[in-house]
């Protein structure tokens, strides 16, 4: 189960998060989940793979809002670094990139079972 | 289209248009306590929302990148429509290019992703709706419903503006008025008269262009125009004639324009000039622009003053009757037979003030029925006097003006006078004057006839003046036809032609009535006249007019000659 603490631990400036959630914590972690459950994540690997930037770009530019918003570092470093690339439409090798995002989730990923 | 503003529930209603659940979630946790908020997951779905709460939408927030109809094209779109435009849209982004773009293509304001902290949206999102229910408030009060122009002051203040910011550009001041448009509005119904305002609003705007000129409506059919400087008045003459041609033949516009204004005066002093000049060719259909100077401005201040000093004037008795004798010239010898009494302002400081400046001016304002009220009391006065001190009289005619046509108890007052003073209707004459006939003939020939029953002797003044027909003539109520004094000029002063007067003459024996001829100043008009076959004559060849007791010479004349 995903915590305050555990997203303290890993990361995440849980204060500014909480402070766009008004401090409801409940509220907070429940949208923590969601944004892990959100299809951008699956989206955002298929059209890098396919190389189909404008929607990879779409893709990594909601996940930025989102991981922004509730403040997850270190996934939002990741996205923003992603997002750049994409709106630049740069060809250039997002494996590196891509493996800290979902690294960095599947941490989260795993306390949320 | 104003949208009229519906609190739902006491709250401002926000639409969040973005299509990931949690930044929609996170802004309702953040807002809802103050607002209710409606939420949209894509462009097209957010779009739908507006135009179904249009009326009551206070704010859209509105993420630019969304599916089907992404948040740039909403904005576009919703920009474009009228009844959309003003609602306020910030714009949610985390891309700092978008946020200008987004402010140009009409956004108010954007808040950046990551979100700031909630007092801060909250505080934009207050300011924002307060800045725009402010501005349509404004809106709804700065423009006039049926033509859209500005209303007056509105219109004064873009001026001042105008002026602060272009303070060397030469402007006019320009009024424009319909002449006659009550008639207009009776003749065609009030939603005739209000297309034809809004047609000339819309010619106006197209005339003088809203991006160098300010155009209001100020009154009913009173236009008011702030426009760069026009050398050239032919050409406002000719823009005026293409509007008076396409709305209708019979309207005619009058322009009032007071050039290159004086810019230390205040801006509606220069329109009250602009209206000055324009009043001046008030009743002059031929001429449709009037250009202001400062003469204009003298005479208007004089008349202005006429008007306030007039209380007074009557309470001071500063208005004196004069008599002005009328001799009947059918005998061997001319016999007094009449009077007509005349008013005259003996003002302490101004000194004898013409009736030709104060009469036709509160003919206009309606200050001319307590005057004329106040001559016939006079005058009622100065007959009980003559016939109680002299023992003789002659009937004397005062002046009905056409207002006082109008009045229902016209009759009850002449007779209180009548009354009061021991006379009868023999001692008092009514003159009406022929363009009193013409206008609205059978309503004033009803009230003539009244008075011609109750024993009045009704005189036709200043006859071949107002273009009556023949036709008409023959029906009306009269007992005297007095010529106009015009008659008199004209067949002697360049043709000795007296063919018109002999005319008028016959016309009188058709009628079976007598003439009266007006202005009689010389002796060879005085036998002229007498040879014409003129029963009575009046003017300066027998006496100008004359106050009381210098008028009593004549009446103990004609005392010893009885």
């Amino acid at each position: 189960m995903i915590t305050i603490d555990l997203l303290k631990e890993s990361g995440a400036d849980v204060e500014s998060g909480l402070s766009r959630c008004m401090g409801m914590e409940d509220f907070y972690l429940s949208l923590v989940v969601k944004a892990l459950q959100d299809d951008n994540f699956t989206v955002l690997k298929e059209k890098i793979g396919t190389k189909d930037y404008d929607a990879a770009f779409e893709a990594a530019h909601a996940l930025k809002g989102v991981l922004g918003n509730l403040s997850l570092e270190p996934m939002y470093t990741s996205i923003c670094e992603i997002t750049e690339l994409l709106r630049a439409r740069s060809d250039v090798d997002y494996e590196p990139y891509l493996k800290a995002l979902y690294e960095q989730k599947a941490v989260l990923d795993e306390a949320s079972k | 289209m104003e949208r009229n503003k519906i609190y739902v529930n006491g709250k401002r209603r926000i639409l969040v248009a973005d299509d990931e659940f949690i930044n929609r979630e996170m802004l309702e946790a953040i807002l809802k306590d103050e607002y209710e908020v409606i939420k949209a997951e894509d462009g097209a779905i957010a779009y739908d929302v507006v135009k179904e709460n249009k009326n009551t939408l206070s704010l859209i927030m509105l993420d630019l990148i969304m599916p089907n109809l992404n948040g740039m094209e909403l904005l576009a779109r919703l920009k474009e429509d009228s009844e959309l435009k003003s609602i306020p849209v910030i714009v949610l982004t985390s891309d700092h290019k978008s946020e200008v773009e987004s402010l140009h293509k009409g956004a108010a304001d954007f808040i950046p992703k990551p979100y700031p902290e909630p007092d801060v949206i909250k505080a934009r999102v207050r300011r924002l709706i307060e800045l725009s229910e402010d501005r349509q408030i404004i809106s709804a009060t700065a423009t006039d419903n049926l033509t859209g122009l500005f209303t007056t002051e509105y219109f004064y203040r873009y001026g001042e503006q105008w002026d602060k910011y272009q303070p060397d550009k030469k402007m006019d001041a320009v009024c424009i008025d319909i002449n006659h448009f009550h008639i207009i509005n009776e003749r065609f119904g009030m939603t005739a008269g209000d297309h034809i305002l809004q047609i000339l609003a819309d010619r106006l705007l197209e005339i003088f262009p809203t991006d160098d000129c300010l155009v209001c409506r100020k009154t009913a059919d009173t236009f008011l125009i702030y426009c760069p400087h026009h050398e050239d008045y032919q050409n406002i003459v000719d823009k005026i004639d293409g509007i008076v041609t396409d709305i209708a033949a019979s309207i005619k516009i009058r322009v009032g324009v007071y050039p290159c204004c004086d810019k230390n005066l205040e801006i509606q002093s220069r329109f009250d000039r602009a209206k000055i000049a324009a009043d001046k060719i008030r009743n002059n259909y031929s001429v449709p622009v009037s250009v202001f100077d400062e003469g204009l401005l003298k005479t208007e201040l004089y008349a202005e003053q006429l008007v306030e000093e007039f209380p007074n004037a009557i309470e001071e008795g500063q208005f004196q009757v004069y008599f002005q004798p009328k001799f009947n010239i059918e005998g061997d010898k001319p016999v007094l037979s009449s009077a007509e009494a005349l008013v005259r302002w003996f003002h302490p400081e101004m000194g004898m003030i013409s009736p030709g400046k104060f009469i036709p001016l509160f003919e206009e304002n309606g200050l001319i029925t307590r005057l004329d009220e106040y001559v016939w009391s006079s005058v009622g006065k100065r007959i009980a006097d003559w016939k109680r001190r002299l023992g003789v009289s002659v009937p004397v005619s005062v002046n009905l003006s056409r207002a006082e046509m109008y009045d229902p108890s016209l009759i009850s007052k002449l007779d209180n006078i009548i009354n009061e003073n021991g006379l009868t209707t023999d001692d008092l004459y009514l003159e009406i004057t022929e363009s009193a006939y013409v206008r609205d003939s059978s309503e004033i020939s009803n009230v003539v006839n009244e008075l011609q029953e109750h024993g009045f002797f009704i005189e036709m003044d200043d006859f071949g003046s107002g273009y009556s027909s023949l036709n008409m003539i023959s029906e009306l109520p009269i007992d005297a036809l007095k010529l106009d004094m015009y008659f008199i000029k004209n067949a002697f002063s360049k043709s000795h032609n007296t063919k018109m007067i002999s005319i008028v003459i016959d016309i009188a024996d058709y009628l079976g009535v007598p003439v009266i001829a007006e202005g009689v100043e010389t002796e060879e008009q005085y036998l002229a006249m007498k040879e014409l076959g003129v029963a009575v004559i009046q003017g300066y060849y027998f006496s100008k007019p004359v106050p009381s007791s210098e008028f009593e010479k004549f009446l103990t004349e004609k005392g010893e000659q009885d």
